[in-house]
């Protein structure tokens, strides 16, 4: 078994995005490859396009010396290209057993499945992990039955069954405990040994220094470095992810407008005691009044459901304190009731009502306040004002949401909270798809907002949005807050080690979290 | 635990409940009508359910692969249609066959039209077979503009009479579909079925052939339509151009009662089976017991209902026990 994949100069466009301008990445036989980079750095798209999920718009790849073409994902199999992805493949109805041979059931007579030989292999290939999972993962168990990481052996199995020559792992690792982390890094061993070549892309620094022999750093839809892990350090990994990059309209705003807050006299509005929910674990941290404080971190990292769960929109247990009073919202409505807004990244599907006007999407949280026969020449005057201030660029407030540039019709989904006056604001990645200057309003407006004494709770997949804006940077990582970054230690550096689960350089690391805390309790 | 437990059970026999509706059927059905196990009686009841059955099966594909087909009455209507205006009362065997034969062509035709337009140009199943139901309809009255046409006399006479080992001839054509249903599930294409109706951007990055398996239910949809027609026209001895329109709603009651999940990815055809003889059960009970006929609109609307609202009830309730 031998194999060689070379792809050159990859690039790949989403709409007027470019996820990839020259992606490059070299794996042979007997060598696994670490595929790393920040958020949006390609790593993810350059995974697809090697497996035929997605087809390059340039660039081109090499397999075994000659070009290929993947158009979808059985031409990729069909060269022995398997993946694991991190988002299951998996059919939840069916078994184990169905899901691991789907496509190549061993067939009797050429079309009825042998049942038999189905059931020994599949019990061979739970034999590789046999001792790190519960006796519940069977053959026939229905997949959907399975709790996350058995699904994501079950993912890992499917992939292998195909006994693949190039394999890629998505981020397989994420959702296994040490054990079954160990299990496949031992079994990654073997089939490297056997003749495989191995891709893993991981967002665990530790777990790249233990699996693989080489480094593939993307940044910016480039790879910016390859290397050999022997010559690799984490300083230089974390180097080769930040790179030296021109000043973002974020940077700018932040520097120019305001001083960071200084001292943290101001009173706490939001604290949390070992807050947990699915994929989020015993989180601890405060918020005060006139704060600005950041959630950074690689995408899914439990950014989305810490602030679905303040907004009492996931359940959740542990502690919520807002205004020293112990909450337990079980509905949006009650988080809404004590001030509290949540605006969401995903603004078509969950922020606003498309085709309707621009006075009806501001207003929906708020008709409540107009009276039982509305009064809409006040709701008028009231949008009409937070339009202005937002500086809404639209044609009138009849105009319908759709006919907004992504920019603008952001700027509505901010307004519709706004207008309920919060105290306490939750932005999950808002500048999504915002074009640049739309976003330097929009980062004037939160700090406008912080100077106004609002508590806000800014998530980002944007590193330059947190280390522009934010007075402070809770780093997530697997459910957990990392790393909390402030005042000197907010480096671009610190904040991708930290999102990487690799120390920082400057090891300051106040945790203020818990003594806030006590105080409010 | 036990949640687990349940569920894995209700996976594994998704027609539990159609069993035990079922057996209360009977139960009720034979206290009303005391001679239901005569052979006479039972060959005319499994007469009556065949062309229902047969439909309800393919419906049961379709629905297994995430679709839904609401055109399968006028399916029906047109290839009775194509039936009874091209036999005569004294046709030779060989000519019935090819007029068989051209009917189920024009029914896979007509499956085809909606497998195009459902798989491979991407249209809402229920929106696309509504529409195409008014098309199949309006052919129907093209093709036979009023009530009226022949079956072969004798071809008629056999079909109704023949009982093999004193057994109706529904329950041998049953017993064969549940047969060709076993094989069909434990081939690569049986298991594709459940994995495109399940999750379909998994099945399609697992390499399933996801548009192709769609287009394929429609067209066994329209298959399984003509051969219901003919069951259908076989027992009346005549055509009516609107003959199949009641069938589309049945044909949902059916499965759903059966235990074949609306969304899709779940479900099989024994069930289905059993969901068109409890409904005909039921249509004997409303009949025996003297309850006007309008009943049996409320029932079939009920069930689908019901069968809709299940899966949410069930959740709140857990929610409301777990808070």
């Amino acid at each position: 078994m031998n194999v060689s994949l070379s792809a050159r100069n990859i690039v790949k466009h989403f709409g007027g995005v470019t996820a990839l301008s020259d992606g490059n990445l070299d794996v042979s036989s007997g060598t696994v490859v670490a595929l790393l980079g920040a958020n949006g750095s390609g790593k993810s798209t350059l995974a697809k396009i090697i497996t035929g999920v997605l087809e390059p718009d340039g660039g081109g790849i090499e397999l075994d010396g000659r070009p290929v073409r993947f158009t979808s994902p059985q031409a990729a199999m069909q060269q022995g290209i398997a993946a694991v992805y991190q988002e299951l493949s998996l059919i939840p109805d069916m078994t184990v057993t169905e899901n691991i041979w789907l496509g190549h059931e061993p067939l009797r007579w050429g079309v009825r499945v042998n049942r038999r030989v189905l059931l020994q292999r599949t019990e061979a290939l739970l034999d590789l992990f046999r001792g790190a999972f519960q006796p519940t993962l069977e053959p026939d168990a229905p997949v959907a039955s399975l709790p996350p990481d058995e699904k994501q052996i079950v993912e890992i199995l499917k992939a292998i069954s195909r006994e693949p020559r190039l394999m890629i792992l998505d981020e397989a690792t994420a959702s296994l405990d040490s054990r079954q982390v160990q299990r496949l890094f031992e079994l990654m061993t073997t089939w490297k040994q056997q003749g495989m070549a191995l891709v893993f892309v991981s967002h665990r620094m530790d777990e790249i220094f233990r699996v693989a022999d080489q480094a593939v750093v993307l940044r910016n839809g480039a790879t910016a470095g390859a290397l050999p892990m022997a010559d690799a350090s984490e300083r230089k990994l974390v180097s080769l992810m930040v790179g030296v990059e021109a000043r973002s309209p974020a940077t700018v705003v932040g520097a120019e407008t305001v001083q960071r807050r200084a001292e943290t006299s101001a009173r706490i509005r939001l604290a949390t005691r070992d807050l947990a929910a699915d994929r989020l674990h015993e989180v601890n941290f405060t918020v005060h009044d006139g704060e600005l404080v950041g959630l950074g971190g690689l995408r899914g990292q439990g950014q989305e459901e810490l602030l679905l769960a303040l907004f009492g929109a996931i359940p959740f247990h542990g502690k919520i304190i807002l205004d020293d009073e112990p909450v337990h919202f079980a509905h949006p409505r009650d988080a809404m009731e004590r001030g509290v807004a949540y605006v969401p990244g995903e603004r078509a599907a969950q922020g606003l009502l498309l085709i309707r006007s621009i006075l009806e999407n501001l207003q929906l949280p708020s008709w409540a306040r107009y009276g039982a026969i509305l009064d809409m020449r006040e709701a008028r005057s009231d949008a009409q004002r937070i339009s202005d201030d937002l500086s809404l660029v639209m044609a009138s407030l009849d105009a319908p949401v759709e006919s907004l540039s992504g920019g603008n019709a952001q700027k509505v989904v901010l307004g519709k909270w706004l207008l309920r006056e919060p105290t306490l604001l939750l932005l999950n990645d808002p500048t999504k798809g915002v074009d640049v200057g739309t976003k330097a309003e929009f980062y004037q407006k939160l700090t406008e907002l912080r100077n106004d004494g609002a508590a806000i709770l800014f998530y980002s997949s944007d590193d330059d949005e947190l280390l522009g804006l934010c007075d402070r940077v809770l780093v997530m990582q697997d459910g957990h807050i990392r790393a909390e970054l402030q005042g000197d230690d907010l480096t671009r550096a610190n904040l991708v080690a930290a999102s990487m689960g690799a120390p920082q350089e400057n090891q300051a690391q106040p945790n203020h979290a818990q003594s806030d805390v006590q105080e409010a309790a | 635990m036990s949640k687990p437990n349940f569920k894995h059970l209700n996976l594994r026999h998704p027609y539990l409940l159609a069993l035990g509706l079922l057996i209360v059927a009977v139960l009720v059905n034979a206290y009303l009508q005391p001679n239901l196990f005569e052979g006479r009686v039972l060959n005319s009841n499994l007469r009556t359910f065949l062309p229902l059955m047969i439909l309800a099966v393919g419906q049961t594909i379709v629905i297994i692969a995430g679709g839904i087909d609401l055109s399968v009455g006028a399916m029906v209507s047109l290839t009775s249609a194509v039936l009874v205006t091209n036999m005569q009362p004294d046709s030779p065997p060989g000519h019935i066959l090819l007029v068989i034969l051209l009917a189920l062509g024009v029914g896979m035709a007509a499956g085809a039209l909606n497998g195009l337009a459902v798989a491979f140009l991407r249209l809402q199943p229920i929106v696309t077979t509504y529409a195409t139901s008014f098309i199949f309809a309006g052919l129907a009255l093209w093709v036979l503009p009023r009530p009226g046409g022949v079956m072969p006399i004798e071809f008629a006479r056999a079909y109704r009479r023949t009982m093999p080992l004193g057994l109706p001839l529904g329950f041998y054509v049953a017993a064969l579909i549940i047969l060709i249903w076993v094989f069909l599930r434990r081939t690569r294409f049986g298991n594709y079925l459940f994995a495109v109706g399940g999750q379909p951007a998994s099945a399609y990055a697992t390499g399933v052939p996801v548009n192709l398996i769609r287009f394929s239910t429609y067209v066994i949809m329209g298959l399984m339509a003509a051969f219901s027609a003919l069951a259908l026209t076989l027992m009346t001895s005549s055509g009516d151009p609107r003959m199949g329109d009641a069938m589309t709603l049945d044909s949902i009651v059916a499965v759903v009662l059966g235990g074949t999940r609306l969304s899709g990815g779940q479900g099989g055809v024994a069930g289905s089976i059993m969901g068109v003889i409890i409904l005909g059960l039921i249509r004997n009970i409303i009949s025996f017991a003297n309850v006007p006929t309008w009943w049996q609109t409320l029932v079939d609307a009920l069930i689908i209902i019901v069968a809709l609202a299940a899966p949410g009830a069930v959740r709140l309730l857990r929610r409301r026990l777990t808070t």
